[in-house]
This record gives structure tokens, C-alpha cells and sequence, in this order.
């Protein structure tokens, strides 16, 4: 099951960097997102398709484009190797019909990036498992 | 050595519609009962591939899919860039009506998924005495949430939005290569032509207080995959219990393109709804 601690959000960085296709279709995605698991929030820098850094120290002085804010139970759903229906795409998780997850901000950015991002986000579904998570040192 | 051909043949036909001629491609292949497939949202007939290359559909059923204006190959009329486009039911049906007609098909079997899926309800309701049954993919009475701005605004890259806005509408389960192809086929829609294929899905298309003016004349099977978040199994189930003639199947492991996004799967459930509607033309007695 995903933590979403920090070491959890280092593993992910890790394999988002690490992937050789979000180097060509993440050249244009640069900026500053907000992920939500429940109350537990991070800012995402992502700079030309690589997360530079995760910060979970944040103020309202901590600007962001767009959050993508969803209940725990959601995102652990959706970072399921294989996700159950309804749950395999922040798209349908924020679909009307569903409202699984809330999209805010400046959404237009979040649009003009979207197969980068979701590309990315389906990366926590090769997140190690929590053991091997331990090992690694924080850097969030 | 000869080279490997598919079965499938593209034509071009001069549709005769609201005063206008539209020039309408279309690709066939097989003999037997005329099976008319219509395509998705703001994409076109290549969808179909695998079920008009597929012998065991094609030896019973001349299968035919077209690309509606403004998709594929079949130009959008004169005068195009001065309009807003806006697909709309009365349209959207009767242009699948004179299309049958300008190719002679008598009775065809009408399968569309989708937009596709949404038309056969009206087909059902307006168009009873012309076809012989109706295959409704993803299909239910009303599926708002998807005539959204993003889909068309000069700032998104238009392929790319609208590719990947569906890719999550596909299953998990099925294989890599055919929903990047189904991908493929999203990210090459004209600008505004998939927000407008959107209008009839998501907005001229409520059918909730029309259900049970379709007669049950005409056998509909009404086909959804579990992975569909646009028309949840749900959603086709209950239009499904309010439409008589009408039989719901709930597809395991696929999502919104069963055709296109997992035709192995898609073919289990398929063949058995084309084999009672062969079996009912060997039985004509049923009056």
C-alpha cells in the first residue's frame, strides 16, 4: 500500500526521473503543481519533465499552478499496479460524474501538460514496495 | 512473394444530405448482412480494423464503417471555418440514415460505440421500420461532464488534450499498443471537431424521458466495459431496464473502445449478439 510519506514521494521522484519517455514528451512541462493525499500536501517542481524537488513545507506564500486534492483512499486506488475501475486516471477520478479528485488553479497549465503529468503520475505505479521505500533516505 | 493484404477495401460516396452532397469515405469488407459501425467522438473509422479484417464477422456480415464529416477522410462541407461545430442528434441520425441509403444497404445491423452507442437510442426511436437490430457500445440515456473548453482552446494542444483526456477511459487490462494506437487516432481530430462531437454527447443527447417511447420493435444490445467512467455499467444498465427489446451486457476488463482498445475481449462478447441476430434471419417467422 502507498504511504505517501516522504520517503514514499522521493521513491516516485526517483522513478520519474529515471524514465527515459518523460525526458521527450515532459520537454515543455515546467512548473510548480500541489498533490493532496487527504490533509497531507506537497508542492511539486517539475522542470522540463523532471521533478526537481518535493516540498511538503509550505505557506500561503508558496506559489503553485494547479492541485490536484484527492482523499487518500483515492490516490492509494489509483497507485494500485492495477487500479480498479473508475480509478486508473486523475481525469476520471475528477470527472463530474465521479469527484473523486478536485482539480484547482490554474487548470489551463495542468491541460497544456496533460500527458506529461499523467504520464508521471502513473509512475507511482512503479513506486517499490514499502520496504524497499525504508531503505532510502528523505530528501522531501 | 506476394505482399499481405487485409481484407478491407476504402471507397469514396457522395452523401446526398439537407441539400448538400457530402463526400463520405467508408471502408468494407466481408458479404452477408449489411453491419453499419460507427465511430467515437472526434476520431474516425480505423477504429473498426480489427472487426472488419476479422473472418468470423466478415463471412456473415458485410462490414462497413464510415468517417462522419469533418473526420478521417471525409472533408468537412464548404464553409466550414465560418461555423462553430456542433453535432446534434437530428443530424447525427439522419446522416446515418442517408448514408445506409446511398449505398442501398437494406435493413443493416447498426453498431456504434460511444457517440456511436448514444445514436442507436434514437435510431431505435426514429428509424424502427429501417434497420434490423442495434449494437449499442458504452451507451446509456445521458452522459453529461464532457463539453469542456480545454478540448478546444487555442492554448492546449488539441491532439494531445484530447488524446489523453480518454486514454483513462481504456482498461488497464488491455494491451499497451492498442490503446496508444486508439491514442493515436484521438490526437489527430480536426480543432473543435471533438468538443463538437461532444455537444450531441454531452448535451442535444438526453434520452432519460424517451426510454420508453422506443417500441422494442427492434432487438437493441446495449454493450459497456467496467472501465468506462464516461457511461458507467450502471448508468447503461439502467437505461437498459427502462428500453424493451433491449438486452444489457456488462463487458469485465475492458473500458470505452472495446473495438479498438482490446478487440480479443471485445470479440467474446461481440460474437454471441451477432449469432442471435444471424439466428433470428433463419427464423423470419416471428411476427
Amino acid at each position: 500500500m502507498a504511504e505517501f510519506d516522504s520517503r514514499w514521494m522521493n521513491a516516485w521522484q526517483d522513478v520519474v526521473n529515471n524514465d527515459a519517455t518523460l525526458s521527450l514528451i515532459g520537454r515543455y512541462f515546467t512548473t510548480d503543481f500541489l498533490i493532496g493525499f487527504g490533509e497531507k500536501e506537497y508542492r511539486v517542481s517539475v522542470r522540463e519533465g523532471r521533478i526537481e524537488r518535493i516540498t511538503d513545507n509550505l505557506s500561503i506564500e508558496t506559489p503553485w499552478s494547479f492541485a490536484l486534492r484527492a482523499p487518500r483512499e483515492s490516490w492509494e486506488r489509483f497507485a494500485q499496479k492495477v487500479p480498479p475501475p473508475m480509478y486508473n486516471d486523475v481525469w476520471a477520478m475528477a470527472h463530474p460524474l465521479h469527484g473523486r479528485l478536485k482539480m484547482d488553479g490554474d487548470v489551463k497549465v495542468m491541460w497544456q501538460n496533460i500527458r506529461a503529468l499523467t504520464w508521471m503520475l502513473a509512475r507511482m505505479r512503479e513506486v517499490p514496495d514499502h520496504a524497499v521505500v525504508e531503505e532510502r533516505a528523505t530528501r522531501v | 512473394m506476394s505482399a499481405t493484404h487485409e481484407p478491407i477495401t476504402g471507397k469514396y460516396v457522395y452523401v446526398p444530405y439537407g441539400g448538400y452532397e457530402y463526400r463520405v469515405f467508408y471502408e468494407e469488407a466481408g458479404e452477408g448482412i449489411p453491419l453499419v459501425c460507427l465511430h467515437t467522438a472526434g476520431t474516425d473509422s480505423r477504429e473498426w480494423r480489427h472487426q472488419l479484417a476479422d473472418p468470423d464477422i466478415n463471412k456473415n456480415f458485410r462490414v462497413i464503417a464510415f468517417d462522419l464529416p469533418r473526420h478521417g477522410k471525409s472533408i468537412p462541407p464548404v464553409g466550414f471555418e465560418r461555423e462553430e461545430y456542433r453535432l446534434t442528434a437530428k443530424f447525427y441520425s439522419e446522416f446515418v440514415m442517408a448514408f445506409c441509403e446511398a449505398l442501398e444497404l437494406e435493413k443493416p445491423v447498426i453498431m456504434g460505440s460511444s457517440m456511436g452507442g448514444n445514436i442507436c437510442l434514437h435510431l431505435a426511436l426514429n428509424f424502427e421500420e429501417r434497420v434490423r437490430a442495434l449494437i449499442a457500445i458504452e451507451a446509456c440515456d445521458y452522459s453529461p461532464g464532457w463539453y469542456i473548453s480545454w478540448l478546444e482552446h487555442p492554448h492546449v494542444h488539441g491532439g494531445e488534450a484530447c488524446a489523453t483526456s480518454v486514454f483513462g477511459l481504456m482498461a488497464p487490462q488491455s494491451p499497451e499498443d492498442y490503446r496508444w494506437e486508439t491514442w493515436w487516432y484521438y490526437s489527430q481530430g480536426g480543432p473543435g471537431v471533438f468538443k463538437g462531437d461532444l455537444h450531441f454527447y454531452s448535451v442535444d443527447h438526453d434520452f432519460r424521458e424517451l426510454n420508453d417511447k422506443i417500441t422494442g420493435n427492434v432487438p437493441i444490445y446495449f454493450m459497456t466495459g467496467v472501465y468506462d467512467f464516461a457511461c458507467t455499467p450502471e448508468m447503461t444498465q439502467q437505461t437498459a431496464d427502462k428500453v424493451k427489446g433491449s438486452e444489457c451486457i456488462i463487458m469485465e476488463e475492458i473500458g470505452h473502445f472495446p473495438m479498438c482498445e482490446n478487440p480479443e475481449t471485445f470479440k467474446k462478447y461481440l460474437m454471441p449478439v451477432l449469432e442471435k441476430i444471424l439466428a433470428a434471419e433463419r427464423e423470419p417467422t416471428k411476427a
